[in-house]
């Protein structure tokens, strides 16, 4: 007799918005300075879990995903250029970044997509190199 | 009958090592030798880098990652002919030794100027070891770095 009641007021509604969750994947290729795929798409506000595996076997390079912003990815190149590769905790450049990974490592970032736009990638240690961009759609 | 057995004989043998030679020439693992040969390109456009942004602290860690690339070719190449792989040898270690000159001299009062001069010996020793193989298996130096895959 309740039910009927509380559902008009709305208390048994499901919330309005449930946090839509992505899940991506993207790899190294190989040993090479090249991720796989470079090209990531997402929906604006979704939260994404990204993966990210060094499939590397021969080298001892260590590789790791980094999110910057539009129009900034020259700004972080420089910064991790500047710093070896290690770029400072707390970058105002960075929006997400997996751990450095050694070959056969696999490391996850979780991080809420930003508003829509094609917001670049790279590998901190490989920033000329290694690149890549994510489409964040509407 | 047993004289005209004899010539077909021989031509059946001379037939068979006419198929059988090119597949002697054929490298039984050339993936792996044209990943590696790609490595070793890489990991040298990497020291050059290094080198034009004066990043000298990096240069141990590539030569490193040299000798990495390096040992990845003695493996592709461990099943050829014994000849071959001591052709391969005696230049990769050579190049291999010109690496580590670049990271020995990084580590003493370097010069970018003379390290460049240097790796520049370096790529013409690597270009040495690449000339005994394939054309279809080098890496092509007009892409760009990290991406040293052969033109088709």
């Amino acid at each position: 007799m309740l039910a009927p009641l509380l559902m008009l007021l709305g208390c048994g509604r499901k919330p309005k918005s449930e946090q839509r969750v992505v899940d991506l994947y993207i790899t190294t290729d190989g040993d090479f300075l090249v991720f796989l795929p470079d090209t990531l798409t997402c929906p604006t506000g979704a939260l994404v879990r990204l993966t990210f595996r060094h499939a590397g076997k021969i080298l001892s390079a260590r590789h790791d995903w980094v999110l910057t912003y539009p129009g900034r990815l020259e700004a972080l190149t420089k910064d991790s250029l500047d710093h070896d590769g290690i770029l400072p905790t707390g970058d105002p450049l960075v929006i997400a970044t997996t751990p450095l990974c050694d070959k056969g490592q696999t490391a996850m970032v979780e991080f809420i997509a930003p508003r829509p736009g094609d917001y670049p990638f790279v590998c901190s240690t490989h920033p000329e190199d290694m690149r890549g961009v994510l489409h964040v759609t509407s | 009958m047993k004289t005209r057995g004899i010539p077909a004989l021989l031509a059946t043998i001379g037939i068979a090592l006419l198929v059988a030679s090119p597949m002697v020439a054929q490298l039984k693992s050339p993936d792996d030798v044209k990943t590696a040969l790609r490595l070793l390109v890489q990991v040298s456009n990497d020291f050059k880098r290094q080198i034009t942004a004066k990043n000298f602290a990096r240069l141990p860690h590539e030569y490193m990652e040299y000798t990495e690339a390096a040992d990845a070719l003695r493996s592709a190449v461990k099943d050829e002919p014994a000849t071959f792989k001591g052709k391969v040898e005696t230049r990769l270690k050579a190049a291999v030794a010109a690496y580590q000159k670049i990271s020995e001299m990084s580590a003493n009062a370097p010069d970018a100027d003379k390290l460049m001069a240097e790796h520049g010996r370096a790529v013409t020793a690597m270009n040495a070891v690449f000339e005994l193989f394939p054309a279809d298996l080098r890496p092509d130096p007009n892409t760009p770095p990290g991406r040293g895959e052969a033109k088709n």
